[in-house]
């Protein structure tokens, strides 16, 4: 009797707070919102390794690969902005199980305008106006694969 | 090596590493029958081998990358990721069999041209 009634009390509050507040795999459970996380976290993740890369210290001219491939690993910025970039992978693969690769992929162009301006902006990149073309080019290829997906036949 | 050729290597490992996902993915989900219980989900992530092969591609990549960034605009190296676009497109047709048609085939020519223009850069 006792046992019951704890386990009815206890199963209350549970069932209310499914109704009320949301967890993050549900949050996530939506395409779109866990394909924004994984633009958001991408972008942010990549200026902050790039601004670690542009921080370290030149290696002398002798050194081995392995050493130089294992360099960068070592520095707080970089760690960090791998993280970030790590988050948006796992949300990556949390759009991926929902809708399929050949819809998400063309959305995922807007990280290559955002890094673009963000390099120009933030990172005093120069971007020449061929570069520019090149990843208008990118961005409209990449829609031209979206429409044919989206319609599902023409 | 040459920071654009570590670049391009990068690039050609994380396309055939998101291969190796989407095809570790769908099989841990139909093994999972849609339970929601997570160290089921979890214990079927860790033991599928496409996933740790993702996870081989993925890790050499980054490391590729990471050293050839260092010489390079992110401007520059980002955009070449689009190249993945192109080798996603011809492996799957390879190894899912999917359909691709002419105008995929027009896209993926204008994303090869935006490329070569990056790649001028």
């Amino acid at each position: 009797m006792i046992v019951e009634a704890a386990s009815a009390t206890a199963c209350e509050p549970s069932d209310e707070r499914e109704v009320t507040a949301r967890t993050l795999p549900q949050i996530l459970g939506k395409w779109w919102v866990a394909f924004a996380a994984s633009a958001l976290f991408v972008v942010c993740g990549h200026l902050l390794i790039k601004a670690g890369l542009n921080g370290l210290a030149p290696l002398p001219a002798d050194i081995g690969f392995a050493a130089r491939v294992l360099h960068p690993v070592f520095d707080l910025q970089v760690v960090m902005g791998l993280c970030i970039y790590l988050m948006g992978t796992v949300c990556w693969m949390r759009a991926v199980s929902q809708k399929e690769i050949s819809f998400l992929y063309p959305l995922s162009s807007i990280n290559f305008v955002l890094i673009a301006a963000a390099s120009m902006v933030l990172l005093q990149e120069v971007i020449s106006i061929r570069r520019i073309g090149g990843i208008a080019l990118v961005v409209l290829g990449m829609f031209l694969m979206n429409k044919k997906a989206g319609s599902g036949g023409a | 090596m040459n920071p654009k050729v570590m670049i391009w290597i990068s690039v050609a490992l994380s396309a055939i590493a998101q291969i190796f996902l989407k095809n570790g993915l769908t099989k841990v989900q139909s093994r999972n029958g849609g339970g929601r219980s997570v160290t089921r989900l979890a214990h079927g992530i860790v033991s599928e081998k496409f996933i740790w092969l993702w996870g081989l591609c993925f890790v050499a990549a980054m490391g590729l990358w990471l050293s050839g960034l260092q010489k390079l605009d992110l401007s520059y190296a980002y955009p070449l990721v689009s190249v993945g676009y192109v080798l996603v497109t011809i492996l799957s047709l390879v190894f899912f069999q999917e359909r691709v048609d002419r105008r995929r085939w027009l896209a993926v020519a204008v994303i090869s041209l935006g490329v070569t223009l990056i790649a001028g850069s």
